[in-house]
């Protein structure tokens, strides 16, 4: 891979980002991949596989899959737990790079969740050097300070998860069986069943609020997150395969498509779950952690009351919390959701790629990041 | 130590090989001549050829590489017969009663669909007042037609959206888009009656939450409603859970939902191009190495969006360079002097990389991708795979079976090298506990493993065999799985007919990201083996 063509920095390592990187290498250019926490592969790469026999195409392994290309590939030059401080556009972009303030709790150890992450484990501070495993890497010796020159500028800061404390009629943080979607694609992936944070115990009767955050405009949020339907249902499928006695339930206000084939996995999974139509009002604790939700019963409009051992919070897709930042340091205008907008980048050289941009799945981000790169090529005239 | 077991995968002998640079676009989608530009303009001469007798606004980009030359339109135009491998795809154009031949390195499919109107999924038929979307939007279009609507006292507009089958959200906004249009006349007033109101797109919730607050009412009825039509009349009645009581409205326009349907263009396409098609009959197969454009033969790639042409762009010039590719020498090698060219290695292939020449079959060191499920299949044995030849899986199956331990089971796991030997790695790696008689083989696909593999195992001492690959349909050779699957029931089928138990072979599926889970099965299986 000789003959580079230009250097482009990528800020932001999840898949929009890292799909960004390896196309670029794809085309002989060189790439600076700044990430602000400890680890590459952003939300998706904690994400479970959600297959029964058959793959249910959620896209977790291709986040794997892509992250192990990015971490083997020489034309990329991997800069963890930093910031773009400051970018100052002559001809090129003159960039300076400082660390994140991201940190590890004091004598903890936090691991990735890949084992293409390097390092695996990072360490807080007052982590006695004996007891750390092997290859981990302390927080503070984290981080790039360093002034880069680069040609153009690809942004794939990606999104925050909404704040479900923010509905606060469900209690989030208070009650332990109340979890978050990304929670239970933790849960998933590291316990291969779903269990109750409370006892580790296999929930029987699980429940699914689906648009929490999205959808709302009571909150101004007027979009849909477009990956909560997805991922709940694909995650109830999963549930339901590996543990036949799960008695789960969707609320939700309208059943978005997951993908291709769409009308034969709903079939399928309405088979599998209960579907019910309508957005529960609050949530109370009951005694052993099991949880009672209170909704209209769709038929007669009725009040009703019912427990389940583990409540999912569907959380959607916010804009990331630092996006005024974002916005100042790449000056990139918001959209009228406040997201970055991607048509007002282009001619500038900084480019938006990815959930950074508004809501999109792990398939339509590769495909977005993709066209990302070719215009980022027709700037750096690779392309005519 | 589980290490043991792995084989190094060899570094492989390189050769360059010249490829065609040229590439063919088939179908004028939505894709097809963006496609196209976007080729021409990584500076790739492109053949354009569709049935349509003449182009869709192409656009100034188009227009300039037509002048230059860069793109050459075919139209009135099929593709009469395609052969040939990745970089040296022949395709025969046919246009009336001419048959062109033509050479190229790379080809994109960019079939038409349609949108088909779903009034027969309600009983009623389209008339002046039950109308298409696609007839409401030539409607708006007109200004002589708008004119007419607002003339009268106004109108009244139903539209039905998704309620007798799952719909996108691209079917939403174009009823949205309608509605939003008519909601500007004067005294029109519009009515949406939808099951799942399809929004997850960019903008779709902000034109439905804008539409509504312009007095748009959206009923969900919880059954397909029902509809009574005549000529000069329609009324449609719905029940209402909540009072108990129908609810009946005598709109002046009805207008029906359209589902996007692949046609036979999409069909004719896949089978010409021998690529596979999703269930819905659309290009690719639903499979997720396929994101975003590519399909099971490298070099063939779909387009349908934007995005689709973009991504086609980059994969087309990352394929054909400059017009030399280095590919590995010996991936798959067929030994002519075995080979009866039964062509069950080309019927199974499922990337397309095998034809015939000289007698014998030939793979394609292009276009081969190296998952052996020709060599597992060929009934002569005469195809090896290069960097996972007989020989060398036979010498490492005997290695790692000696050095299992002893006292717990001896367990080989032959994991496809895209998922269970990632998630075995990564299960490594974690420290999570396995048996200590646990011990892999790296294999390039599960379709790789045949039933003399596995056998040898257990005649080496192992107490249990565990085949693991990708979950079906996220095989990157498609079927490997599939038929590593069959296998495995083949081998439980002669095990039992022997006497023995059959449980000491198993089929798993795992992927790649699943450590946790990869242990958990194996840790299962020992137990098993145990009791």
């Amino acid at each position: 891979m000789s003959n580079k063509t230009g250097t482009v920095m990528v800020v932001g390592g999840g898949i929009a980002g890292l799909t960004a990187a390896w196309e670029l290498t794809r085309q002989n250019i060189h790439v600076e991949l700044v990430e602000k926490s400890c680890f590459l592969g952003g939300h998706s790469i904690g994400f479970t596989c959600k297959a029964s026999d058959k793959c249910q195409q959620c896209g977790a392994c291709s986040v794997e899959e892509m992250l192990a290309s990015v971490v083997n590939e020489p034309l990329i030059n991997v800069h963890l737990r930093t910031e773009v401080k400051n970018l100052e556009k002559t001809d090129t972009f003159k960039v300076s790079l400082e660390k994140s303030s991201v940190q590890v709790e004091d004598g903890k150890v936090i691991k990735g969740f890949s084992v293409h992450n390097s390092p695996l484990y990072v360490a807080g501070k007052d982590c006695a050097d004996d007891d750390l495993p092997s290859g981990a890497v302390k927080i503070d010796d984290m981080g790039s300070t360093a002034e880069i020159e680069v040609d153009a500028v690809v942004v794939a800061t990606g999104f925050s998860p909404f704040d479900p404390n923010i509905k606060s009629t469900y209690g989030y943080g208070k009650w332990k069986n109340l979890i978050t979607g990304m929670e239970l694609e933790n849960i998933l992936r590291e316990n291969t069943f779903a269990v109750r944070p409370s006892d580790g115990k296999i929930p029987e009767k699980i429940a699914f609020i689906q648009c929490v955050g999205s959808r709302d405009e009571r909150l101004g949020n007027l979009w849909c997150s477009q990956v909560c339907c997805a991922y709940a249902m694909r995650m109830a499928g999963a549930i339901k395969y590996k543990d036949s006695n799960a008695d789960i339930s969707i609320f939700y206000i309208d059943i978005q498509n997951t993908g291709k084939e769409f009308p034969v996995f709903y079939e399928k999974i309405k088979s599998d779950v209960r579907f019910v139509r309508t957005i529960p009002v609050d949530i109370y604790p009951l005694e052993n952690d099991r949880l009672t939700l209170r909704h209209m019963v769709e038929e007669n409009g009725t009040p009703d009351f019912e427990e389940f051992d583990l409540v999912v919070l569907s959380v959607g897709i916010m804009p990331n919390e630092d996006t005024d930042k974002i916005s100042k340091v790449f000056n990139i205008a918001l959209n009228e959701d406040g997201f970055l907008d991607d048509n007002a980048a282009g001619t500038s050289g900084v480019f938006v790629a990815g959930t950074a941009s508004g809501p999109q799945g792990i398939a339509d981000t590769i495909a977005s990041s993709g066209r990302t790169v070719y215009e980022t090529m027709k700037y750096l005239g690779v392309i005519k | 130590m589980i290490s043991e077991g792995k084989i190094a995968e060899k570094s492989m002998d390189m050769i360059e090989i010249n490829i065609n640079k040229d590439v063919l676009v088939v179908g004028a989608g939505f894709a097809g001549l963006d496609s196209a530009a976007k080729i021409a303009a990584q500076g790739y001469k492109v053949v354009f050829a569709c049935k349509d007798a003449e182009l869709p606004d192409s656009g100034d980009e188009f227009k300039k590489f037509v002048e230059s030359g860069m793109v050459e339109i075919m139209t009135n135009t099929s593709l009469d017969d395609f052969s040939g491998v990745t970089g040296d795809f022949r395709a025969t154009l046919a246009k009336g009663n001419e048959r062109i031949k033509k050479n190229f390195g790379a080809v994109v499919a960019a079939p038409k669909y349609s949108f088909e109107p779903l009034n027969a999924d309600y009983g009623v038929s389209l008339n002046g007042k039950v109308i298409s979307q696609t007839r409401m939007e030539e409607i708006l279009a007109d200004p002589e037609e708008k004119e007419k609507l607002k003339a009268g006292d106004g109108a009244v507009f139903a539209f039905f959206n998704g309620l007798a089958r799952e719909l996108d959200p691209c079917s939403t906004e174009r009823a949205l888009r309608s509605i939003l249009a008519l909601q500007d006349i004067e005294n029109c007033t519009a009515y949406m009656y939808a099951g799942n109101v399809k929004v997850a797109s960019r903008g779709v919730e902000r034109l439905f939450t804008e539409a509504r607050n312009k007095g748009l009412v959206c009923f969900k009825p919880q059954e397909i409603p029902v509809v009574e039509q005549n000529d000069d009349y329609v009324k449609i009645i719905i029940q209402d859970p909540v009072i108990r009581k129908d609810i009946e409205l005598d709109p002046d326009y009805l207008v029906i939902d359209e589902l996007m349907n692949p046609g036979q263009e999409n069909i004719e396409t896949a089978v010409n191009l021998r690529i596979d098609a999703d269930l819905d009959g659309f290009l690719p197969s639903n499979n997720v190495h396929r994101f975003p454009v590519n399909s099971n033969r490298d070099g063939i790639f779909v387009a349908y969006s934007p995005n689709d042409a973009a991504n086609v762009a980059l994969r087309v010039k990352e394929l054909l360079g400059d017009g030399i590719k280095k590919v590995p020498m010996d991936r798959g090698v067929v030994d002519e002097k075995r080979c009866t060219i039964c062509l069950t290695c080309y019927r199974c292939c499922p990337h397309g990389a095998i034809f015939w020449d000289n007698g014998a079959a030939v793979i394609s060191t292009v276009a081969c991708q190296g998952c052996g499920i020709c060599a597992s299949e060929c009934p002569m044995d005469a195809i090896q795979i290069g960097t996972f030849s007989d020989d060398d899986l036979n010498e490492n199956i005997d290695k790692a079976v000696v050095s299992a331990e002893n006292d717990s089971p001896k367990i080989l796991a032959f994991c496809c090298k895209n998922s269970a030997f990632e998630a075995a790695g990564a299960a490594e790696k974690f420290g999570i506990a396995m048996p200590a008689g646990f011990k892999m083989i790296k294999v390039p696909c599960a379709g790789k493993v045949d039933v003399e593999l596995v056998m040898r195992a257990l005649v080496d001492g192992a107490d249990g065999v565990m085949v693991a690959a990708c979950h079906e349909g996220n095989c990157k050779a498609e079927k490997g799985n599939i038929y590593a699957k069959w296998r495995v029931n083949e081998i439980s089928r002669r095990l039992e007919a022997m006497g023995m138990d059959k449980n000491k072979v198993i089929f798993t599926n795992i992927a790649s990201n699943m450590a946790h889970e990869f242990a958990d099965k194996v840790n299962d299986f020992a137990l098993k083996l145990k009791s």
